[in-house]
């Protein structure tokens, strides 16, 4: 069976414009959860979000380029860039193009286009929507980028599932060079959501916290928006050693399932079916996995759920595995958030240092694994899996296995 | 140059990214080197800034044409102008 390598990272985020300073910022514990800036706070009772900072959209594209850009695409291609540069890969060249899939991920797409043209229609009462509304708004869009840019002209399109959705497009662009569908994957997720509405909107779920995003702890009061992009090269494995790339990590294997249960509130035996999923996949036993980055959204509901999730899959390993959830850094970026973590998982697999669950308070009895609170930890790893439980259900696991 | 051919010249310029000295009312959008997306965009702008609708697919509006656009947008500004209602006194 072929085997699948990770040779191109590249992210954006609140915790930096590149994933190297993102790591940087992981290993260091730095959360980037902060007043709100890009979008008016008058109405809006929590105030905090993990925003993308000092982001000059025309330092990376022209003035032309960037009319066809809503932020969650200027995101997906900045990450991309980073991405494809470290692969080393030409698409454009040997035919390379064909070959090469562009899954990426998005929960909503193009949000901040969808709501400037709403608010000119509706509150300006202008009846002239800006005619490239529809190619910046649409949920492909990321996707139809990256492929322009790069000239990839095998399969492409955006997968949809919410918190997931990176995660989701991650097993379909792995299972594609898995399967020798294609050689070559250009895989992630997007999201640039924060506007007032949006803000309004997660408010009135009742599962935003007013101070900061506290995973797995007692004084955990909810999620902390976030945005960002992640986007990865994957590759097929004997193709990138035989070309001497740099290998992040092997991409071993993906579990999915669905809870069929509530529309909101997370079922610990979908979870755990899909972490199962992902170690049998991987052909990975529990004892072989070090590390868990966890959905770990800081919600009520989800942190007890995932700890069960785990303890049911690990068993007696599950007091072994160090379990972190890095939302208490950059926020839940929502359909970039699987993305965004697997740089987490990269640089904790590469450099053997667990990246911790920021502003831990005091322990949670209901949460009762060991979740690295505060302060990242040498480990060595050889695997790792990283967690994405959605909204509806839907529940996407990915194996990595240290290259 | 009339005021309304100045400022469709600068709309056309900024949209599409050429100096504003290549145009001249004889170009055609096609000579221009305008591809349709930016087109569509050029109208837009005119349209938002005029306050008019540039009809589709009208025979009688030639919007392939820098003068035929200046010409379309003279006739309708002026007729938005007749068919407003007289100030009351």
């Amino acid at each position: 069976m072929r085997r699948v390598a990770i040779t191109g990272m590249g992210a954006i985020n609140a915790l930096g414009h590149d994933a190297v300073a993102t790591w940087s910022a992981m290993r260091a514990g730095h959360c980037a959860i902060g007043p709100i800036a890009n979008i008016p706070v008058d109405l809006l009772n929590a105030r905090i979000a993990a925003e993308v900072r000092r982001f000059d959209p025309l330092a990376h594209f022209d003035a032309k380029r960037l009319a066809l850009l809503d932020r969650v695409s200027q995101f997906a291609l900045v990450a991309a860039r980073e991405a494809v540069a470290q692969s080393g890969l030409d698409f454009r060249a040997d035919g390379r193009g064909e070959r090469t899939a562009c899954i990426i991920g998005t929960g909503i797409g193009g949000e901040n286009t969808r709501d400037e043209q709403s608010r000119r229609f509706y509150a300006d009462n202008n009846p002239r929507v800006h005619p490239l509304t529809i190619v910046r708004l649409m949920a492909n869009a990321p996707a139809c980028q990256i492929t322009m840019e790069y000239g990839l002209t095998g399969p492409a399109f955006a997968v949809v599932s919410a918190c997931a959705s990176a995660n989701h497009a991650l097993s379909q662009a792995f299972e594609m060079v898995r399967s020798g569908k294609v050689d070559f994957a250009v895989g992630g997720g997007s999201e640039a959501c924060i506007t007032v509405p949006t803000v309004k909107a997660w408010e009135a779920v009742r599962v935003t916290a007013d101070d900061t995003c506290r995973p797995f702890c007692r004084q955990r009061r909810g999620m902390v928006l976030g945005e960002g992009a992640g986007i990865f090269v994957l590759e097929e494995f004997e193709h990138a050693r035989r070309r001497g790339a740099t290998i992040l990590a092997e991409f071993a294997g993906a579990g999915m399932s669905s809870d069929a249960g509530d529309i909101v509130l997370p079922s610990a035996d979908g979870a755990a079916r899909a972490l199962a999923a992902a170690l049998a996949d991987a052909r990975l036993a529990p004892a072989d996995v070090g590390y868990v980055n966890a959905h770990g959204t800081g919600t009520p509901a989800n942190d007890p759920t995932e700890t069960k999730a785990i303890r049911r899959v690990f068993g007696a390993h599950a007091d072994a595995l160090a379990v972190s959830s890095t939302k208490s850094m950059h926020g839940h970026a929502l359909g970039a958030a699987g993305a965004i973590e697997l740089v987490a998982v990269l640089g904790a697999l590469r450099e053997g240092v667990i990246p911790p669950t920021a502003n831990f308070i005091d322990p949670d009895p209901d949460c009762d694994l060991d979740y690295v609170p505060n302060i990242a930890r040498e480990k060595p790893l050889q695997a790792a899996l990283s967690n994405s439980f959605a909204f509806g259900g839907l529940n996407s696991v990915i194996a990595l296995r240290r290259a | 140059m009339s005021s309304v051919q100045q400022q469709i010249f600068e709309i056309i310029a900024k949209e599409a990214g050429i100096d504003i000295g290549r145009i001249s009312l004889d170009s055609t959008l096609k000579e221009l080197e305008i591809q349709s997306l930016d087109a569509v965009q050029i109208i837009f702008e005119i349209e938002d800034q005029f306050k008019i609708t540039l009809p589709d697919r009208d025979p009688n509006f030639d919007t392939e044409s820098v003068k035929g656009l200046v010409d379309a947008v003279e006739r309708l500004v002026a007729a938005k102008t007749a068919a407003a209602p007289a100030t009351s006194g």
